[in-house]
């Protein structure tokens, strides 16, 4: 069912992140090479390298794209310390000929002291807003109160967090239920300290974030986090990437219950965890409806995960990196490429939204 | 000798050995130098110069150089070198402009041996001869270099630069007479020290300030230097003209660069300002350091290897006042930090994947996890120095595509574009969409449409009539009523029979009112809304009948074409005013609240709902006319299971065919969010005219708004060409009809289409048939208009 369609990235360094704009119709990859590159789709469906550009003097450790009802615009962050934003300049040029664009920097966040190691844009009905964090522990949001001025940025909040932060999510939900929510992960490897995911919630009263919960039995390194999409759940799904792959919900107690005022209380539960990459594991990322995990490892693979209709979350699918088979010696779930294919059918119905085996449920 | 000796043991026994340590100074350190032995360590300053031993667990102060009662500034360091061969000879750079050179061996308590007061600004830099005892070279702001000989009172050469000042000055460790220097313009010069007139050879660095350089200890031909530019190259001086071959980019400005003993392609920088961490680069790897040390808190000024032929010691000297010795097991290491893969869901459940590329090539049968990768025995392994360090790493990018045919997105599209959500009675459009679910064979999707027909629509009376979805509102399954009685009924007992909307904890009460009141309900609703905006009511009804006729052909001749999207696009866009479609409801809502008391009393002896299941409602309740609301809960609670289930279309849609069936029972907050949800996922597959119909049929006031909001059309008159104000057909300023067809001559109202290059345009059909047969513009104005 996956071709595996093999890109000459052609970065010097290591890739750090990817990232698929709002349509999934350009991607921009950045790299320890200080440099950030855009993908755009052609009509066959081949990826061609719009853009490359020197982004930091820096490894550059994360991409994002902003929603594209700002822009094309993107938010890079690098061990130099800084986050920039970037945005794609529609002009006659020389370039627009060689199927060249041009993205010129709109702004430099220089409020941290140390390696800023990731930048979201926060969901769009919350304007056009950003979050860094960094490895010294703090989540700094900044928001340009023009969305068209992106070169004015002002801090808003700056968020101590105590612990060296690799990752942050915001919560999608365009709810107006939900205030605003931030997830962030360390990959602080001391093991005294526990608690390696804390999610922070904006309180309408006191107009700050103050931290709503701490997951306690995430304890080592976390290198990803990601909230699924929200698409009208009343609940949030999190998956985490520490040693292993973690997904979590997060039931908002009602507010009656809770006094009033405070940060908003949440029902945890852990309902997947997966060592299945028998290593480290680096990224999460979901699907567009919430309902796949794809995560990846030291192991080199992508693996898909999904609920079925007893909520128990099952691997669904190996990708290897280079797109060989899997070898299915490594690992009792290991799907080699053929069997991958007889597993389809099974994958492809339950994407449809809802398995066909919930209709007796 | 004796103490070289014991050294020397210590090497042959392959380590020092200590721990990263550091003590606090009185003062900033400027520089510092160690002792050839690794025993002893100088540090100088403004106000400091003392020499410490490095023990195994601590630093201890071993001599202050710095006595007499009122120090002159001869005691005031900008740089500090400790010979290498003498362990009782010291050089230092005083700010004065002075080089002094020190005697340890001295009995009195002032060990300042010579002074040389022959530079007029600060010296910047000194440094002895490696191998010739006596030999002293300074480098100084006022641009000259001079070479000192110890025996003598007097410098034995100068050496003009003939530029700006001299940052750094090194003796090669291999060429006996070669030294480079540094200088401020980013020049670098060689010279030979028995030849002072002109140097051997300058070449520009860098972009700016050279700050400092440093020989490669093994390699004759390699020069390190560091500028202001951020950079650090490295030089091939072998050839005739000095090649750059390595150029690692750091963060800030390099202020120090030293080749890291035993690694042929280590070097450690710390940086002048902004940064005050060290780091040690692999050259090979130039964009991201091996090691890092972040103990500083202020900028650190000097750095040094401990040891000659170690390579785990560093000690440093900061601006804020410590001395550190750094082990290299402690440092932290950002390649291993760094994240080696990225990863990224695609729309169409594409995944792009990122991953360094001896992750994905290694073989499957690699070592199990061993644990945390900052495992201490990982760092042992990682850095020992005669490993070949991974020195060049790259990723493998590539996208993991979905076969068109298995998209795994496309269900949502195709169910987006082919599901019919108005325009037609209630069964049909659970019908059609029944089978556009069928056909993708999403048939628990199919089976729901179908259950909500059959709840909502009995099955005796058929909808023949026009029963759309904005009048539709439950009467198909319950004889009409005289509209006369409605009225009146709707004064008399409108309150009443008003509360079966108001909240969804009293939806179970409609089972104990028989069904005309509940018919009351429905059609006094309906004629409310009706009565608001009688003359859009009125349009809207001979729209849907409209629609009707049209989708009822196709039905009927079972047409082949399976999707007809957008039925009512079909059809010239009017754009219904609609003020504030949920306005009434809402006041509805309000005006019903204090009612809802008065009320309780005949709801007590309700049975749940919940005991009945769906499949237990047999046939025959149909035929007793259980009113539809006695489902609602069910309804409400499928729907809410089709959210959860991250199928927000599903409930969008339903939520939308049904209408005010099902609206009271979910919370206004709710239904925002779904569509909001919805209207995003649409917009990300660019199904912009799907997006709008939801928009426009959605009933919550902040959704709708979407579609009003920010719009904004500048009409310019065509005649006239300049603004039109008003919102008439007429420009005020030439008192003509502005958009008139340029084919027919008649006001366009609908869609008009004009050509952007000369203003005119008309009727679209018009101006396409005229453009069929001309290239020219219909109005005579000459120029070529193009529609594409």
């Amino acid at each position: 069912m996956f071709v595996a369609r093999s890109i000459a990235a052609d970065h010097k360094d290591l890739i750090h992140d990817v990232s698929f704009d709002f349509h999934g119709r350009r991607m921009a990859t950045c790299s320890s090479d200080q440099s950030v590159k855009v993908w755009d789709k052609s009509e066959s469906g081949d990826w061609h390298c719009t853009a490359s550009w020197k982004t930091h003097s820096g490894s550059v450790w994360r991409v994002t794209w902003a929603h594209p009802e700002f822009g094309q615009v993107l938010a890079s962050c690098s061990f130099d310390r800084t986050a920039a934003v970037w945005e794609e300049i529609v002009g006659e040029s020389n370039d627009k000929l060689r199927g060249q664009s041009h993205w010129v920097k709109r702004t430099t966040l220089v409020d941290s002291r140390t390696s800023v190691t990731d930048v979201k844009f926060a969901p769009k009905h919350m304007g056009l807003m950003l979050a860094t964090c960094s490895a010294d522990g703090v989540v700094r949001i900044y928001e340009a109160p023009d969305v068209m001025n992106l070169s004015q940025w002002s801090l808003q909040h700056e968020i101590s967090c105590k612990l060296s932060c690799s990752c942050i999510s915001w919560n999608p939900s365009s709810s107006r239920a939900h205030s605003p929510m931030i997830a962030v992960g360390s990959d602080d490897s001391s093991p005294n300290v526990s608690a390696k995911v804390q999610i922070y919630e904006y309180n309408e009263n006191t107009r700050k974030y103050a931290k709503a919960e701490s997951l306690m039995t995430v304890t080592d390194p976390v290198h990803d986090i990601s909230f699924a999409p929200n698409l009208g759940r009343s609940f949030h799904i999190l998956a985490v990437a520490t040693k292993d792959v973690r997904i979590f919900t997060l039931k908002p107690v009602r507010k009656e219950l809770t006094s009033s005022g405070g940060p908003t209380k949440f029902e945890i539960h852990i309902v997947a965890q997966f060592d299945n990459h028998n290593s480290q594991v680096w990224r999460v990322s979901w699907n567009i409806t919430g309902t796949v995990l794809a995560s990846s490892g030291d192991d080199g693979c992508v693996r898909l995960w999904k609920a079925n209709y007893m909520d128990n979350w099952k691997c669904t699918g190996i990708l290897k990196g280079n797109g060989s088979p899997v070898n299915g010696s490594s690992s009792q779930q290991a799907i080699s490429n053929a069997s991958l294919g007889s597993n389809n059918p099974n994958l492809q119905n339950s994407l449809n939204g809802s398995s066909a085996s919930r209709k007796h449920s | 000798m004796e103490k070289m000796a014991r050294v020397t043991t210590a090497l042959g026994g392959n380590t020092l050995t200590g721990r990263t340590m550091y003590c606090h100074l009185d003062a900033p350190a400027n520089a510092i130098s160690v002792c050839r032995d690794a025993a002893q360590v100088v540090v100088a300053g403004r106000n400091i110069f003392k020499i410490y031993a490095i023990e195994e667990e601590q630093f201890v102060e071993k001599l202050n150089l710095r006595v007499g009662r009122k120090p002159s500034l001869n005691f005031s360091c900008a740089d500090v070198v400790w010979h290498q061969m003498d362990e009782n000879l010291l050089a230092t750079a005083a700010t004065n402009g002075v080089v002094v050179t020190w005697n340890l061996g001295k009995p009195s308590r002032n060990k300042q041996d010579q002074l040389f007061t022959e530079h007029k600004r600060t010296v910047n830099k000194v440094c002895f001869h490696p191998t010739e005892a006596y030999m002293l070279l300074s480098g100084s702001q006022d641009g000259y270099m001079k070479c000192f000989d110890l025996r003598k009172k007097d410098s034995v050469s100068t050496f003009s630069g003939q530029s700006e000042s001299v940052r750094d000055v090194q003796f090669s460790i291999r060429d006996y007479f070669t030294f480079a220097a540094t200088f401020e313009n980013g020049n670098v010069q060689l010279w030979d020290i028995r030849r002072p007139d002109r140097y051997e050879r300058m070449f520009t660095a860098h972009n700016g300030p050279v700050f400092c350089c440093d020989w490669h200890p093994e390699d004759r031909g390699w020069l390190a230097t560091g500028g202001r530019d951020k950079m650090v190259k490295v030089w091939d001086m072998n050839t005739n003209r000095a090649k750059e071959i390595y150029c690692v980019q750091s963060i800030a400005s390099v202020a120090r660069v030293k080749w890291r003993p035993e690694c042929k392609h280590h070097l450690a920088t710390c940086s002048m300002m902004v940064d005050h961490n060290i780091y040690v680069w692999d050259v090979r790897r130039p964009y991201i350091p091996s090691a890092m040390f972040e103990e500083h808190r202020d900028v650190t000024t000097g750095i040094v290897w401990r040891h000659l032929h170690d390579p785990y010691f560093l000690l440093s000297g900061s601006k804020d006042s410590t001395l550190y010795q750094h082990i290299f097991k402690d440092a932290s290491q950002p390649i291993e930090r760094a994240n080696p893969e990225g990863l990224c869901y695609g729309l169409f459940g594409d995944l792009a994947f990122a991953a360094k590329e001896s992750l994905v090539t290694a073989d499957s049968n690699r070592k199990p996890y061993p644990g945390d990768r900052r495992h201490p025995i990982f760092f042992k392994r990682k850095l020992d120095p005669t490993e070949q360090f991974e020195s060049v790493s790259s990723s493998a990018l590539s996208v993991f595509e979905t076969e068109p045919d298995s998209s795994s997105m496309g269900w949502f599209v195709d169910t987006a574009r082919q599901y019919a959500l108005a325009g037609r009675s209630l069964a049909e459009l659970c019908d059609h969409n029944a089978k556009v679910a069928k056909e993708l064979s999403r048939n628990q999707v199919a089976q729901t449409w179908t259950m909500l027909r059959i709840i909502y629509c009995s099955p005796g009376t058929m909808p023949s009539a026009n029963l759309n979805h904005s009048i539709g509102k439950g009467s198909a399954s319950l004889p009409l009523m005289n509209s006369f009685n409605l009225k009146d009924m709707a004064s008399g007992m409108g309150s009443e029979a008003r509360l079966d909307w108001s909240k969804g904890e009293n939806r179970s009460e409609n089972i104990l009112l028989d069904s005309s009141t509940t018919l009351i309900t429905n059609d006094e609703n309906e004629e409310t809304e009706g009565s608001d905006v009688p003359a859009d009511y009125l349009l809207g009804d001979v729209e849907g009948d409209e629609d009707e006729l049209y989708l009822m052909d196709h039905e009927n001749a079972h047409t082949e074409e399976p999707e007809y999207v957008l039925p009512q696009e079909a059809f010239p866009l009017r754009h219904e005013i609609v003020d504030n479609p949920s306005g009434p409801d809402h006041l509805q809502d309000k005006a019903d609240s204090p009612h809802v008391s008065g009320n309780e009393a005949e709801t007590v002896s309700l049975t749940p709902v919940e005991s009945f299941s769906l499949i237990s409602i047999s046939h025959t309740l149909y035929e007793s006319r259980l009113p539809p609301d006695f489902f609602s809960a069910l309804v409400r609670d499928m729907l809410r299971f089709y959210a959860e289930q991250g199928d927000v279309q599903m409930a969008v849609s339903v939520l939308i065919v049904l209408g005010e069936r099902i609206r009271k029972e979910i919370d206004e907050q709710t239904q925002e969010h779904w569509y909001t949800s919805y209207i995003d996922l649409l917009q990300r597959f660019r199904l912009w005219n799907i997006s709008n119909q939801v928009i426009k049929l959605s009933t919550c006031r902040a959704i709708t708004c979407l579609n009003q909001a920010s719009t904004t059309l500048h009409v310019n008159c065509s005649n006239c060409k300049r603004p039109m104000s008003n919102k008439g057909w007429i420009c005020d300023r030439c008192r003509q009809c502005a958009s008139t067809c340029a084919v027919c001559h008649h006001v366009v109202k609908g869609l008009f289409v004009w050509c952007q290059g000369c203003s005119h345009g008309g009727h679209l059909q018009h101006i396409l048939k005229w453009l069929e047969s001309s290239t020219h513009c219909p109005a005579g104005c000459g120029h070529l208009c193009e529609y594409t």
